[in-house]
């Protein structure tokens, strides 16, 4: 899958809306391809998204396209390092990182002028990244376990009682963990299960609110709730590990209580 | 153990963390929290993950993407 056929589809979705000026209730109806591939379902959800802020009549259709790309330029763009950042940790290189934000952008500005003015446009473009990946690059891995990882016991992932700084104190660990090299966090982070990676990831780095990441992962927020202490869980002993493997010791402090 | 606090901050202690509670919980949680050394501890643990992951996950976009997606904005918007 290549970044040029998921834009040429998008195009020619956009050609049928400008060609007939149609709203997006009709657009939605328009006939699927025969053989919907990876791409027409990434392109069904980049419609799902379009429709649901598709609700009222403050969209931006009567901008011009100039206009358009003027105030996307201005409001989407600056997103583009944060972008590249979650981008980066979904693919873990940098040319398909590269390829997904291109994509995102792509289908994002197709669909901008439908883009409720006054909604979070962050969240919106989160949910674009995340479903691209999840329907192209995610699948072309075929990666095992996605659809059992919520079920899976906690032995299951190597979650035991870690025996990593059991002894230290915690602010000794905490020390620790702060003294990490950035490498060591970002192979911990990739370590761990890619829906719990997910969602610590939307919570931890950006900040999103738990209904917000339940909204881009498709997920009920217990979900994610879940997914978010079980990835913090082993993310922590995972980090342990590298700090005990690097030496890392800290003084305990003699006047801090112990586990 | 139950009368301390420990037991309901800790369970709560990652919706704490997330800013997920009600305020009243929020209340319940912080002011155990100030009064108990461990709790805080852990409490502190927490924090230093966010923080770490933060700073690990800082990334810039390279110069050929940027370039590459205001080409398809230029091609889109005539």
């Amino acid at each position: 899958m290549t970044a040029l056929t998921l834009v040429s589809r998008v195009d020619s979705a956009e050609e049928a809306r400008i060609l007939g000026e149609l709203d997006f209730v009709a657009m939605s109806d328009l006939p699927t391809p025969a053989d919907p591939g990876p791409d027409a379902e990434a392109e069904q959800i980049g419609h799902d998204v379009e429709s649901e802020y598709d609700l009222d009549d403050t969209h931006r259709s009567d901008l011009s396209r100039a206009d358009l790309r003027t105030l996307f330029e201005e409001q989407a763009l600056p997103f583009m390092d944060q972008l590249y950042a979650a981008a980066m940790r979904m693919t873990r290189n940098p040319a398909d990182a590269g390829d997904l934000v291109q994509d995102t952008y792509a289908k994002a500005f197709a669909a901008f002028s439908q883009f409720k003015q006054g909604t979070n446009l962050k969240a919106w473009l989160y949910r674009i990244l995340t479903n691209s990946y999840i329907n192209s690059y995610r699948k072309a891995q075929r990666q095992p376990y996605q659809n059992t990882i919520d079920d899976l016991e906690d032995w299951q992932l190597g979650t035991a009682e870690s025996l990593t700084l059991q002894r230290t104190t915690k602010s000794a660990e905490a020390e620790a963990i702060d003294h990490l090299p950035d490498s060591d966090v970002k192979e911990a982070l990739q370590s761990i299960p890619e829906d719990f990676r997910l969602a610590v990831y939307l919570a931890d780095v950006e900040g999103f609110a738990y209904q917000e990441i339940a909204d881009i992962m498709k997920t009920p927020v217990g979900t994610v709730m879940s997914r978010l202490h079980r990835g913090r869980r082993l993310l922590r002993e995972r980090l342990a590990d590298y700090a005990r493997d690097r030496g890392i010791t800290v003084p305990d402090t003699p006047s801090r209580s112990t586990t | 153990m139950s009368d301390c606090g420990c037991d309901k901050a800790k369970a709560e202690l990652e919706e704490y963390l997330h800013r997920e509670l009600t305020d009243e919980d929020f209340r319940d949680v912080k002011d155990h929290l100030d009064n108990c050394v461990d709790c805080a501890d852990e409490a502190n643990v927490g924090l230093v993950i966010t923080r770490r992951v933060q700073r690990a996950c800082i990334e810039t976009a390279p110069d050929e993407l940027r370039v590459s997606i205001l080409e398809i904005l230029d091609r889109r918007a005539v």
